[in-house]
């Protein structure tokens, strides 16, 4: 289930009825569309890329794509979450077209091990006491930030599978990539921000 | 019958399909048998979920300050839409 699954469920008869009506070219039922899915989706696009400008940019995209391929809409999801797809494409496409930044490499935030199997430095334990994000600012921009520190490869699987909660295989043919370097990137984005978050949970960062 | 015994490095590249419950019931019976014996793999296997927890509330927390919808963009998306509209 993903994060646009658990939008409160619009009644079956007034979906059925917006879709007729976006069929039929009612500027209206546009305008509702809009009105009911905009925030969400620029949500979604701000986490994926970052930038004001380009999240309104892929939004503004991603609606218009949607409008000329409502007739194409076969109702079997529900319109949030097809939108949903389309948004997270849209970046997708964004990110690809996007020069690149000089990235870290993510090897050297994986743990390392002894030939017998033992960890190399395991390093001390995290305090228990880790204020929620929902509540601490700091905590916020601080995981956003170690997040947007990953390598794009490893932090667009990391968005769309523990962030957006689409499945592996969603991920997989969003991204043109198998299912099963999906979750190798994933196992390995998650290590990689769990040692860029380490030393601030350890009390090691300065 | 023993569980085999899994080092370090085996639990770590499994942890994934361990919290997605997808490893098969031996191999889950020698992950659950090294962790019963390892307090290193017992801490990474809680920060690993902590970071993937943290992560979620982080950026849903984010979304929720950040989903009001400037009302020119909605504005603009209607009327890119008018324009490209046929007819």
């Amino acid at each position: 289930m993903s994060r646009a699954d658990r939008e409160p469920e619009p009644k079956p008869q007034d979906e059925q009825s917006l879709l007729l009506r976006l069929r039929a070219g009612d500027q209206a039922a546009f305008a509702e569309l809009v009105q009911a899915n905009a925030g969400r989706l620029l949500a979604v696009a701000r986490r994926m890329l970052r930038s004001e400008d380009d999240a309104r940019d892929a939004l503004q995209d991603a609606f218009l794509q949607a409008f000329r391929a409502i007739g194409r809409f076969e109702g079997g999801a529900r319109l949030s979450t097809w939108l949903h797809r389309i948004v997270i494409n849209t970046c997708l496409m964004k990110l690809r077209t996007r020069g690149r930044k000089p990235e870290e490499s993510i090897e050297v935030l994986l743990p390392k091990f002894y030939s017998d199997g033992h960890r190399i430095d395991p390093g001390p334990p995290w305090r228990t006491e880790i204020p929620d994000p929902v509540e601490s600012r700091e905590v916020r921009t601080l995981v956003r930030a170690s997040i947007d520190r990953l390598p794009e490869i490893y932090r667009s699987v990391l968005l769309l599978r523990d962030i957006e909660e689409l499945s592996t295989e969603e991920t997989a043919l969003l991204l043109d990539i198998k299912a099963n370097t999906v979750k190798v990137r994933l196992h390995r984005a998650r290590q990689a921000l769990r040692a860029l978050l380490g030393p601030h949970f350890t009390g090691e960062a300065a | 019958m023993t569980a085999r015994k899994l080092s370090c490095r085996e639990l770590i590249e499994f942890l994934a399909e361990y919290l997605d419950d997808e490893l098969a019931p031996e191999e889950r019976a020698e992950f659950e048998t090294h962790l019963s014996v390892c307090p290193y793999c017992v801490d990474y296997l809680a920060t690993y979920r902590k970071t993937i927890h943290l992560g979620k509330q982080a950026l849903a927390a984010e979304a929720e300050i950040l989903e009001e919808v400037p009302a020119e963009l909605v504005g603009a998306i209607l009327a890119a839409r008018s324009r490209s509209a046929p007819g």
